[in-house]
């Protein structure tokens, strides 16, 4: 039976509950992704953020935080079939218990220390990509990540501009989080307009490309690695490449 | 606004100026946005923000507040003899650039290096009520690493190393004979005087915040600790004198890094390298290798140079070097060898022993398993045993394996050539 969920995070932990129950998932997908057919017998689950947390909490208990992390970041990938191959480590985790992460080359476990890693990594590369722009008193910024990490890097700017107002938009997924007086949500940013830059702003602007063009050293050209370090995809949102 | 037209004239000369001044990292502090009103953390991964056309990582506002020197140090394109166009920042400028930058996620925060203007006392003033004007006026939490300039009052040191989060004192040249000839301004004494000082204090407050720990908020002094930096290439000093001399850098003044700088040429000497004289990049990549091994691998730099060699090979990277000298320590059984001697084979890396020591207690592993791992064993496989089966293909002798790497390479750019 295949399990069909709203593609919400407690959506998908729901589904683990009701197989836990259950025992008779043959896979998880999401709802709006699904390729309905008569081969297959499948069950809308019901979002239930109980459920969700008595799954979130046998994870971190049972097998461990960390695997319980490396499930999240699994979540935000990109990664076709995320959900099973998930399904297939929590199961493979409960059996094996805390040493289930360090199996490094398990066939359930190795996919998902890669995903991670992926992951991650655009998380820890956005942190110093992402550009902000004021906009009349708020800072603004628009990226396209590969993944879906705008809930892991916007914890960093509340701290980093607690007294500040922000938007994150992250225009490839139309969601943008909103931060001020320090609180933030993820909201539908379809509403958001292209913003226009003040004259000031392209003063700033203009400062950082030249300063960025004046501190490479003629002698040590190494275009390649300037293209290797910061994908071509990203370079639309970044001012100095623009 | 305090900006102005003349803001890009003073940071193109400015930032251009600072361009040879390498130190670029923004690790080592771990600090959240603690006080009310204030903007900005640090983060001790450190975070890159861009790369630039040559390849390096940008994190910070790297600039000179002035570059109008008194000095005549040979192998400078700023000094005094040299005729170029000369500017000048105010604090206020630099403190406003970096915030506006940092606002906007371009920069982790300020690296600020100075000629020497007028005077040491005078320029270092200078550097300290730029560091006041972001810690007290714009509460600024983000990463702030400045130059000592050595001949300062010790009690404007002492106060800028409360707000600073690294400091440093370039070292220059790696030996008192090469500072003597190009740098007969800059006396060794001189520069080791405020080196001490900062280790000095640092040891001080450190033990103060153990005594004070319950205190919240004690002020930390120099917290990110010291740095220095090294031109090589510009005089006949060897590997060996240069890494000796970072390796008592480590020792005996807790230096955090010793960066190199490879010597570009800008102006004729007798005294000099030619101004045809191909930038020492390759060499300078080997002395970082090295130092990377001195600080993550537990190697000492007199294991790295012979009687005869005082120089790191440049074919092939230190590691595999010594191994090669040592060859009588391998094979290396990977399941059972210690952490020490795993470290010690070539391509392998800190994360892969890591790994391979946690994956270890698991389960026995294969050279199956190693592949699935994604280990680079390309130059691992000459020098290890997989429950005792050696998958090197020759002999372990070091003129073996140095054939078997070039026949690979020369392979390797054949096929290159074939796709083009």
């Amino acid at each position: 039976m295949d399990y069909l969920y709203d593609g919400s995070f407690d959506g998908f932990l729901s589904c683990i509950y009701h197989n836990y129950k259950s025992k008779n998932t043959s896979g998880i997908y999401e709802k709006n992704l699904y390729q309905y057919s008569i081969m297959n017998d499948y069950m809308i689950i019901d979002t239930n953020s109980n459920f969700a947390d008595i799954v979130y909490n046998a994870i971190e208990t049972k097998i461990s935080k960390e695997a319980m992390n490396m499930i999240f970041y699994a979540f935000l990938s990109c990664e076709k079939d995320k959900d099973n191959r998930i399904l297939k480590f929590i199961e493979f985790g409960f059996k094996k218990g805390k040493i289930a992460v360090d199996m490094y080359t398990n066939d359930c476990v190795f996919p998902m220390r890669e995903i991670y890693t992926r992951v991650a990594r655009e998380e820890h590369n956005f942190l110093g990509f992402l550009r902000f722009s004021d906009i009349g008193g708020i800072l603004y910024a628009k990226y396209s990540p590969d993944n879906n990490i705008t809930v892991l890097i916007t914890e960093h700017f509340a701290d980093r501009y607690k007294y500040e107002k922000f938007i994150i938009h992250d225009e490839k997924r139309n969601i943008a989080s909103v931060y001020a007086n320090e609180r933030w949500q993820i909201v539908d940013a379809s509403s958001i307009n292209t913003v226009s830059l003040t004259d000031d702003e392209i003063m700033f602007h203009k400062l950082w490309k030249e300063y960025f063009t004046t501190l490479a050293i003629e002698g040590r050209k190494n275009i390649n690695l300037q293209n290797q370090k910061v994908p071509r995809r990203y370079r639309k949102n970044i001012v100095e490449f623009k | 606004m305090s900006m102005n037209d003349n803001i890009f004239e003073k940071l193109k000369i400015l930032a251009d100026a600072a361009k040879y001044d390498v130190s670029c990292v923004s690790s080592g502090v771990d600090r959240k946005n603690n006080k009310v009103g204030s903007i900005g953390n640090a983060s001790a991964a450190g975070i890159c923000h861009t790369w630039s056309a040559d390849g390096r990582c940008i994190s910070l506002l790297k600039i000179l507040l002035t570059n109008d020197c008194i000095y005549d140090c040979m192998y400078c394109v700023n000094r005094v003899t040299n005729n170029v166009k000369r500017a000048t920042f105010t604090p206020e400028e630099v403190a406003e650039l970096t915030i506006e930058f940092y606002r906007r996620n371009y920069i982790e925060g300020l690296f600020l290096s100075s000629a020497v203007n007028v005077s040491p006392n005078y320029t270092m003033e200078n550097i300290y009520r730029t560091l006041l004007i972001l810690r007290n006026q714009y509460n600024f939490g983000g990463y702030v690493h400045v130059k000592v300039i050595p001949g300062a009052d010790p009690e404007i040191i002492r106060k800028a190393g409360f707000l600073a989060d690294r400091m440093s004192v370039n070292i220059e040249l790696p030996s008192r004979e090469s500072l003597k000839i190009l740098a007969p301004q800059k006396k060794a004494e001189k520069l080791l005087l405020p080196m001490n000082q900062i280790k000095a204090e640092t040891q001080i407050n450190q033990e103060e915040r153990k005594k004070f720990k319950s205190i919240k908020n004690v002020k930390s002094f120099v917290p990110g600790g010291q740095s220095t930096q090294l031109i090589i290439g510009a005089t006949n000093d060897s590997d060996s004198t240069i890494l000796n001399l970072s390796q008592s850098l480590y020792d005996k003044m807790s230096m955090k890094r010793v960066f190199f700088s490879a010597y570009m040429p800008v102006i004729s000497s007798p005294n000099l390298p030619a101004i045809s004289t191909v930038p020492p990049l390759k060499r300078e990549h080997r002395l970082y290798q090295a130092d990377w091994l001195m600080r993550f691998y537990q190697f000492k730099s007199d294991e790295l140079f012979t009687e005869t060699e005082k120089n790191l090979d440049l074919e092939f990277d230190p590691k595999l070097t010594w191994a090669f000298r040592n060859i009588n320590k391998f094979p290396i059984e990977i399941n059972k060898a210690s952490y020490e001697d795993l470290l010690r084979i070539p391509g392998f890396g800190v994360l892969t022993v890591q790994r391979i020591i946690k994956e270890r207690k698991a389960a026995l592993l294969s050279y199956d398993s190693l592949k699935k791992m994604r280990t680079a064993l390309n130059r691992a496989k000459y020098f290890i045993t997989v429950n005792g089966r050696y998958y090197g293909g020759v002999e372990i002798e070091p003129e073996y394996i140095k054939e078997e790497i070039r026949q690979k390479e020369i392979r390797e750019q054949l096929s290159l050539f074939q796709l083009l």
